[in-house]
């Protein structure tokens, strides 16, 4: 941490009403320039992180310095100094495009004319132009993603906060928002995005933080985290050649490949194992030799480089993959059936 | 002051919104009308009765169809203000670098000019129904002001029932805070007319007595033992009003 820092984190606490540590004592900073994230999956602490960073949540205790402006002594230059893209994309739906973003404009000290001209660019820069007569609440998801994105840059802050940039959006409109963030990245902005999805953090981000239970857990550029599993990752299936050897199988198999030397560590996933090894080509013929001459076929296997889940899974021991498929999304769901929105 | 300005600016955001709604500018004028016409000529008769201050029942119905449409005007609000806070517009608006009573203020304002232009209308629409002011064009400037202020004044009801409660069932129901504010009131029958627990209801009751003082202007004239009370209450709950919205809406943006 340095005082060129553009965001600095020092013991950051959050605990709501009811005793929830929503944050419990982080560390981080951001520098100027740097595309950074904050990775892990629903309820691990990052809408809580980004709220209080924009002045919109107060902390509990610690220190926080946005833009070199401490946000509880300054908040106000804090405001002047970030745009913040949340999550639950707050647009008034009864205002044309247009009008939504002039108010944005003039609210954040531009002129009128400057608003104007600078409202156009922006329209055009996100192919809103044809559109900006209509109203808000009629445009696609895609859209209204755009232009809360550019609503956010009108004022050309130096530092863009971004709570989950492209959650919910179609394959096309996600590319589309990557490439203009990367594209705004190589202008100078500095960016700070909280994701669940490691794609996105692998693609966009510099240097992530991953975050679980409100607590860092790592952190660094994604090719370093991954290079600390060291080597590949293999994932084999497998089934017993003898139904009454069935019972116990993959603990077997587990215990049979995980003494091997060239397996780092082993743990059963679903009906098969994961293994991390420093040589995948000396492990396959070997592995399955070793499985065979135990009456246990390998139905499949396939060797991957690591991913940032295998990172998570290093640190945490859990799978963001298996975190939002086991109750993050479907919680989201029915959260979102019920009108309550997201829960952090 | 970048204060007014930005207040301003919001202001006019809030006009906007509720002009692009012609269901909530039209609606209040609908059920005004639909008032006089409801209860104008069915209950004309009770003038007759011994001690009714009026032989004309609608200029005594207009003092109550205005302070009706501003209580409810109040759980309007209420709405508006919700929907701001659910859709995520209203912590937008937080965002800006802006003094965030701006916010506030303009709320209040354009409440204040939704309840002048429908107090407008109902006079008109009263109007065309014979009504006349015994207190002339300054008595219509006065039940003018008092009406829209008095729509500040719910309105700032609304803001607290939205901003403490965030709930869209809470705020869709508020009408039923707002119902036996405007409805224990002499809004039908004058107040030595009413007997039992209704009478001490009405005694207690603020707006009943903004009631009395707007339907004395109209039907009376400047008969000031009825008016000062009316515009005392007025002053006190539009003060208390406002004071606790503040208080209210500071905690939550703090």
């Amino acid at each position: 941490m340095s005082s060129t820092d553009i965001v600095l984190v020092r013991n950051l606490l959050k605990v709501y009403k009811g005793g929830t540590r929503a944050v419990d004592g982080i560390d981080f900073a951001v520098q100027p320039g740097e595309f950074f994230g904050l990775l892990g999956p629903n309820g691990a602490g990052k809408t809580t992180t980004i709220k209080i960073l924009s002045t919109l949540l107060k902390k509990t205790s610690g220190e926080v310095r946005v833009a070199g402006y401490d946000i509880d002594r300054d908040p106000l230059s804090v405001r002047k100094s970030i745009g913040f893209a949340m999550q639950s994309v707050g647009l008034d739906d009864l205002s044309t495009g247009r009008d939504f973003l002039m108010l944005q404009g003039l609210l954040y000290g531009l002129s009128a004319a400057e608003a104007r001209s600078r409202v156009e660019e922006l329209l055009d820069l996100v192919g809103l132009a044809s559109v900006a007569k209509r109203k808000v609440g009629t445009y696609s998801g895609g859209m209204r993603r755009r232009i809360d994105l550019v609503a956010a840059l009108i004022h050309r802050p130096p530092l863009l906060l971004l709570d989950e940039p492209t959650t919910g959006l179609d394959p096309q409109s996600r590319l589309a928002i990557w490439d203009y963030l990367a594209h705004l990245n190589e202008q100078g902005v500095t960016i700070l995005l909280t994701t669940q999805m490691m794609e996105e953090a692998d693609r966009l981000c510099r240097r992530i933080a991953i975050i679980d239970r409100g607590l860092i857990v790592a952190e660094g550029s994604p090719d370093a985290l991954k290079a600390d599993i060291g080597g590949d990752v293999i994932h084999v299936t497998v089934a017993s050649k003898d139904e009454a050897l069935t019972d116990g199988m993959l603990e077997k198999a587990r215990s049979l490949v995980g003494s091997r030397s060239y397996v780092r560590e082993a743990t059963i996933s679903g009906d098969g194992l994961t293994l991390k090894t420093a040589d995948s080509s000396a492990a396959v013929p070997d592995l399955i030799r070793v499985l065979d001459e135990n009456q246990i076929s390998a139905t499949s296997i396939s060797v991957d480089s690591p991913t940032l889940d295998d990172v998570f899974l290093l640190h945490t021991g859990r799978s963001i993959r298996a975190e939002e498929t086991s109750g993050g999304e479907s919680d989201l769901a029915v959260r979102s059936m019920l009108g309550l929105g997201r829960r952090e | 002051m970048a204060i007014v300005r930005q207040t301003y600016y919001i202001y006019l955001r809030n006009l906007r919104t509720w002009l692009s709604q012609p269901m909530a500018v039209i609606s209040p004028i609908l059920s005004a009308a639909l008032m006089f016409l409801i209860f104008g000529a069915p209950l004309g008769g009770i003038t007759q009765i011994q001690g009714f201050p009026t032989d004309d029942y609608n200029a005594f119905l207009t003092a109550m169809i205005l302070v009706m449409t501003m209580t409810f005007s109040g759980s309007d609000m209420a709405m508006v203000v919700l929907t701001d806070i659910l859709s995520g517009y209203f912590d937008k608006l937080l965002l800006a670098p802006i003094n965030r009573f701006s916010i506030l203020f303009g709320t209040l304002l354009v409440a204040g000019t939704r309840a002048l232009g429908q107090v407008l209308v109902i006079l008109a629409i009263a109007m065309l129904f014979g009504v006349s002011f015994k207190t002339g064009l300054l008595g219509i400037v006065t039940v003018i002001l008092t009406a829209t202020i008095f729509g500040m004044g719910t309105a700032c009801i609304g803001i607290i029932i939205a901003i403490k409660t965030k709930s869209t069932q809470v705020t869709m129901n508020s009408w039923l805070l707002f119902m036996p504010l405007a409805f224990i009131t002499s809004a039908f029958m004058p107040k030595e007319l009413l007997s039992g627990w209704f009478k001490v209801a009405v005694t207690i009751n603020p707006v009943d007595y903004v009631l009395v003082g707007v339907r004395t202007i109209i039907i009376q004239g400047w008969e000031w033992e009825s008016i000062l009370p009316g515009l005392w209450a007025l002053t006190a709950m539009t003060t208390i009003l406002l004071i606790t919205a503040t208080w209210v809406y500071r905690r939550a943006t703090a």
